[in-house]
């Protein structure tokens, strides 16, 4: 066989080149059954002919025999002898199959057996022909020329049919040495050019006359022997195939006899030449051992300098053999890689500049200069950052290369399923790394297959639904938001969630209450479940022993996102989100003790910090599990510290009980495994001790709690780490064998300063934490906190503090805003504080004024909260931190009561004064509040109104109540919505207005509105309703029950004014 | 060359690196030795094996420090500033081998290295490929793919 390596490899890349195409040729020839485009198979035609031509050159015999079958098939077609019949074009396609398998398996494809392939390929071709010339098809006949040498083998049928479209054949013998390695030319250029002009018939290589070693170097010669046909005529050869005359010979019927010997000739062809290279012609005068020219061709290339290295001399002087570098030949054709050559100048350019920039760089060093070294450092920062983009631009593949062999997979198996489907392949121009191009092509092939097997249905099931016969699959591939976008869609059945569900739980996958909670969506999503098959009977299409689950596992462990979008009845949607490359990622450093963890971005949501002072307050604790509130919705924790078994590093001694509070707090299920690991660490408290109070000052940050919302597929979670760091592009590094079991990393990177960092595995983590169980404690304390809510008021306070020691709170909704003003601006004026302030003088108190407090400390600048009360403004000094917080009240109202302070309650561990602004305005300015005393005095003389006030908290229920019969009103209390309910139906002739709250216990404030509203006994009534957070949603709702007006618990005074306007009573 | 081919390779001159470890004397042949350093910026792997001391970035490689002396079930390695890693190629992959100690590197003749018997203080003998007898010390000599096998 063929020894010359890059000829070789030549001409295998560029026959698997023309091969890549002829799939969807051969596809599109057969969807346009007769009325053929020519250029299309004439495509396929050129591509079978110059791999038949190659072949014969390098001695492939299978190869070419295989290819010269293809080519007399597609010949036929060409010429409308034959129609593109389906069952035609699948012989053609599975020829084409085991030419490329053959390519690809070069060095075995000699002794590979096609004989059923030339078979079929030959039932085809005969059955075109008419009776008389069935037989050509295989006949063989033997060219002979004048000097009584043989060409051997050639078809009959070829030469027939030459003769038929008017061409001259002509045998051509160049010498590879003179005619072709002188010229500095090559075989294959030669053949190539022989193409533009006419038909290569055959060609071989006529080792009989290569000669031998004592014959005189000038007549030295191997003959390359091309049979080819032309319209070309004889007297114009000569200038043609740029040879002598004496070397062209125009083939005649006369020289053609039958071929000999047939079964001899069942050897392929260049069998034969080998042969006659070891058995030597006896009469050649002193005769050669089989392997001389093997052996020879050094000496010979030593003693004739004008052939060394002659790519011709070693191809005809190494006939045959297997040697270790041929093996290595058939690796090295699979991992080549072509790559653009303007990318490749762009690659030498920067590399050049690199150099550039590293003299520069050595130059600043050792001249200590500092500036220079900048520059360069900068330099070499922009350079790299080019190569590295370059680099991995040459690794990026055409996403047709994968997508384009669908046509074919959607073909046969649709064939096979008797369905009928039309594929359509969109944005086959999209680029990604050559590594994942690779590891997508099973899932997506599952997922395809899927389509035709599940998806699309019958024609008949397809007409009768009223859909088009012919199904669609459409294969989409984008770039979006650095990712590339794969969506998988067929408008075929989609899927059906009821099935699905009832198949997941048959299968003891979920449980049937896991299901009544389900949504639609998710219930689609348990195909992705491993175990999980919904075929019910396992076809050898698309049953395959591979999973939904595998298709999920493969696309993540890429770092890819998987979602599935189907309509019932009108198709399934399945879209693929990838990264551009796996080599280097974008990360967010994290740390958890000395160590960094890197964190692909592509799994990070947002990051959260949790101040100390608040961690309490937002981390919650739902049976084992911590979570934390973020908009909403509840986010199982994962102490990575904790899943690490790493022990955190406190900062300070003051915190360690704090600390330890938050651990249990977010200890899950293994929390035993955690203690084992606190105890291990046991013996270091010591050196941590002094870390500790060194760093005394950052108490407040370092013992916030920094949280990572991250997402891998269908897990989402918050990742509690020590500190975030900066977003870095790593490069990505395998680890040893050792910590292959290692689940919670993904690989090890190195930073910038030489040390490793682990790069965490978002979507292991959170299965080693079985957090599927988290997120159902999730739900739970979802259901549990909806509970509470219902049972308990929330109201948004702020908090404040007097002297450094008392705490206090007011409600938020009083405030109108917080200011800082200079205690050098304070004006004292009547015995009054007042302070210049937006054109007017802004009255200034202390809680020392009204009750039993510390005065304020005189201090340079002074906080003031600015609250309005009666359309004007006064400001309460106090002391800060000023925080607003959200808190269920549950106030105690005797213990610690005091004039102006309505009672007290413990926020974030202190105890906490609630302040009554109303009853401290009234307190200091009596005069404010006379117009609504006289008003209250009018309403006794004109007949007391009465309210029927609706409130199960206590606390509330005495403060408003007051307010009330403050502005002169009579109230009539009911604990909730039922007893409301029932002293209404009493008493329905004294009660002049409602006042409701909305979460009760028994019957809630929405429920006692639409009793009120449908029954005509009471209808008339006004029915005001209190809440301590007013939502949208909840408007929306109090709306079409029929509540009239919303207000604020704590605003005594609109809720008086809503109340006079209901009831007629203007201020006057 | 020509020589020490035709000798038998019983007779075959080989070297060792000793080193101690959890107070035994073991020997590693050289060949099998990439190099020994003092890196011990580790980077440790939580949830690894206990014996698995971390990784380093030895040049843009990560190797995996296995610290030998809880591999082989003795004490594991204290530090001081005589601990060394010795990296040693295997299975196409650097491994680092974390030891309290280097010592001389000795010569011996294959002939000299005796059967390990099934317990050299205290290490299982699997571990070892023989043992070798000097003037003074009795070495143990590590059967490399034995002690880094899973």
């Amino acid at each position: 066989m063929f020894e010359d390596d890059e000829t070789l490899q030549m001409y295998i890349e560029e026959s698997l080149e023309h091969l890549g195409d002829i799939e969807s040729d051969l596809l599109s020839i057969e969807e346009t059954g007769e009325n053929i485009d020519l250029d299309l198979v004439n495509n396929v035609f050129r591509a079978a002919h110059s791999i038949k031509g190659g072949a014969g050159f390098m001695g492939l015999t299978t190869i070419k025999e295989l290819a010269h079958h293809l080519e007399n098939a597609l010949g036929l077609i060409r010429n409308h002898e034959l129609t593109p019949e389906s069952s035609r074009i699948n012989v053609l396609l599975k020829g084409f199959d085991e030419l490329e398998n053959l390519l690809n398996n070069i060095q075995t494809s000699n002794e590979t057996d096609i004989s059923h392939h030339i078979q079929d390929l030959e039932k085809i071709t005969r059955s075109s022909l008419p009776e008389e010339k069935q037989d050509m098809a295989t006949q063989r006949v033997d060219i002979i020329l004048k000097d009584q040498r043989i060409f051997p083998r050639v078809s009959l049928y070829d030469l027939e049919q030459c003769r038929v479209e008017g061409k001259n054949v002509f045998l051509v013998e160049y010498d590879l040495i003179t005619d072709i390695h002188r010229k500095g030319k090559n075989p294959l250029e030669v053949l190539h050019s022989l193409q533009k002009t006419g038909t290569i018939i055959d060609c071989r290589i006529d080792f009989d006359c290569v000669g031998t070693l004592n014959q005189p170097l000038d007549s030295f010669q191997i003959p390359f022997q091309v049979l080819f046909a032309s319209i070309i005529e004889y007297d114009m050869a000569e200038t043609l195939f740029d040879i002598s005359n004496q070397y062209i010979h125009a083939v005649t019927d006369k020289m053609t006899a039958p071929s000999t010997a047939d079964q001899a000739h069942a050897q392929p062809a260049a069998m034969q030449a080998k042969e006659a290279v070891a058995m030597p012609d006896s009469n050649a005068v002193p005769p050669l051992t089989t392997e001389a020219p093997a052996a020879q061709s050094v000496p010979v290339q030593n003693d004739v300098p004008a052939q060394d290295g002659s790519p011709a001399m070693k191809q005809a002087a190494k006939p045959a053999g297997t040697s270790e570098n041929d093996i290595q030949l058939g690796q090295k054709s699979q991992s080549s890689l072509r790559v653009n050559v303007g990318l490749l100048d762009t690659l030498m350019t920067l590399a050049g500049e690199l150099v550039l920039g590293r003299n520069q760089l050595l130059q600043g060093i050792n001249s200590a200069n500092t500036k220079a070294t900048e520059l360069s450092s900068q330099r070499i920062d922009m350079i790299t950052s080019e190569l590295q983009e370059a680099i991995m631009r040459t690794r990026m593949q055409p996403i047709a290369n994968i997508l384009n062999k669908f046509s074919r997979v959607v073909r046969d198996m649709s064939h096979q399923l008797g369905k009928s489907i039309d594929l359509q392949i969109i944005g086959k121009e999209v680029e990604l790394d050559k590594t994942i191009l690779e590891a997508i092509n099973d899932p997506l092939t599952h997922l395809v297959r899927n389509s035709v097997d599940h998806g699309i249905e019958t024609p008949m099931e397809r007409e009768q639904m009223g859909k088009d016969a012919t199904g669609t699959i459409t294969l989409k591939a984008f770039h979006d938001a650095g990712q590339v976008n794969l969506i998988i869609s067929d408008n075929g059945r989609g899927l059906a969630p009821e099935k699905i569900a009832a198949a997941a739980i048959a299968k003891g996958l979920i449980t049937e209450q896991q299901v009544a909670e389900m949504s639609e969506k998710a219930k689609m999503e348990l195909i992705f479940l491993p175990g999980f098959s919904t075929a019910s009977e396992v076809t050898d299409v698309s049953g395959r022993g591979v999973g939904m689950d595998v298709v999920v596992t493969n696309i993540q462990s890429l770092g890819g996102i998987i979602e599935l979008d189907s309509t019932p009845g009108q198709g399934t949607d399945i879209q693929i989100k990838l990264p551009l490359t796996l080599a280097i990622i974008p990360s967010q450093i994290t740390s958890v003790g000395n160590e960094r963890y890197a964190l692909p971005q592509v799994n990070l949501n947002e990051l959260l910090r949790i101040p100390a002072a608040q961690v309490k307050e937002k981390i919650e604790k739902v049976g084992d599990a911590a979570v934390v509130r973020l908009r909403g919705e509840l986010l199982p924790l994962l102490n990575l510290a904790q899943m690490l078994g790493i022990e955190k590093t406190f900062t300070d001694p003051a915190t360690l009980e704090e600390q330890r509070d938050r651990r249990t707090s977010l200890a899950d299920r293994r929390s035993r495994k955690h203690l084992t690991a606190q105890e291990a660490s046991a013996s270091e408290p010591v050196a941590e001790q002094e870390e500790r109070s060194g760093k005394d000052r950052r108490y407040r940050a370092s013992s916030a709690m920094n949280i990572a919302v991250v997402s891998a597929g269908t897990f989402k979670y918050g990742l509690v780490v020590d500190q975030l760091h900066d977003s870095e592009e790593i490069v990505v590094k395998p680890v040893g064998r050792h910590l292959k079991k290692c689940s919670a990393y993904a690989g090890a990177t190195i930073m910038g300063d030489g040390k490793v960092a682990l790069i965490l595995d978002i979507s292991n983590l959170a299965q080693t934490a079985e957090l599927a169980a988290v997120s159902e404690a999730g739900q739970m304390a979802r259901a549990a906190e909806e509970e509470a809510r219902t049972q308990k008021d929330k109201a948004a306070l702020l908090t404040f503090k007097n002297t450094d020691t008392g705490h206090f709170a007011a409600p938020l909704n009083l405030v109108e805003r917080i200011e800082r003003i200079n205690t050098a601006d304070i004006e004292r004026i009547g015995g009054k504080k007042v302070v210049q302030y937006r054109g007017g003088a802004l009255p200034l108190y202390e809680l020392s004024q009204v009750a039993d407090f510390d005065p304020l400390p005189e201090k340079e600048r002074q906080e003031v909260i600015v609250f309005k009360v009666k359309d004007r403004e006064l400001g309460l000094m106090v002391t800060p931190p000023v925080d607003t917080m959200e808190v269920v009240l549950d106030v105690d109202e005797t213990t610690l009561k005091q004039p102006a302070i309505n009672g007290s309650m413990i926020i974030n561990g202190h105890t906490t004064l609630l302040v009554d602004i109303f009853e401290m305005v009234k307190a200091l300015n009596p005069e404010w509040f006379a117009q609504e005393t006289r008003a209250a005095a009018d309403m006794a003389q004109n007949g007391e109104k009465i309210l029927l006030f609706a409130e199960d908290s206590a606390f509330f229920r005495n403060q408003v109540k007051k307010y009330i019969e403050d502005g002169g009103f009579k109230v009539i209390e009911a604990e909730d919505g039922r007893l409301a309910w029932e002293l209404l139906k009493e008493r329905i002739d004294e009660i002049d207005l409602v006042v409701t709250d909305l979460e009760m216990p028994n019957m809630d404030g929405f429920e006692l509105t639409r009793r009120i509203k449908n029954d005509p006994r009471f209808s008339h009534l006004k029915v005001i309703a209190l809440t301590s957070l007013a939502s949208d949603a909840h408007i929306e709702k109090g709306k079409s029950v029929g509540i009239d007006a919303y207000e604020i618990k704590l605003d005594r005074e609109k809720l008086i004014a809503v109340i006079r306007q209901y009831l007629n009573l203007s201020r006057k | 060359m020509a020589d020490e081919i035709t000798k038998d390779t019983a007779a075959q001159s080989l070297e060792f690196s000793t080193f101690y470890v959890g107070g035994a004397l073991c020997g590693i042949n050289i060949l099998n030795i990439q190099e020994i350093n003092k890196h011990f910026d580790i980077t440790r792997v939580p949830q690894a094996a206990d014996h698995v001391k971390g990784i380093l970035n030895l040049r843009g490689r990560i190797v995996t420090i296995i610290d030998l002396g809880a591999k082989l079930g003795l004490e594991p390695v204290t530090e001081n500033k005589d601990n060394r890693n010795i990296i040693v190629n295997s299975e196409d992959e650097h491994i680092g081998l974390l030891v309290d100690a280097i010592k001389d590197v000795v010569s011996a003749r294959q002939d000299a290295i005796e059967p390990s018997p099934s317990n050299i203080g205290g290490v299982k003998g699997k571990f070892f490929q023989g043992v070798l007898k000097t003037d003074k010390d009795l070495i143990g000599i590590l059967d490399i793919d034995e002690v880094l096998k899973e």
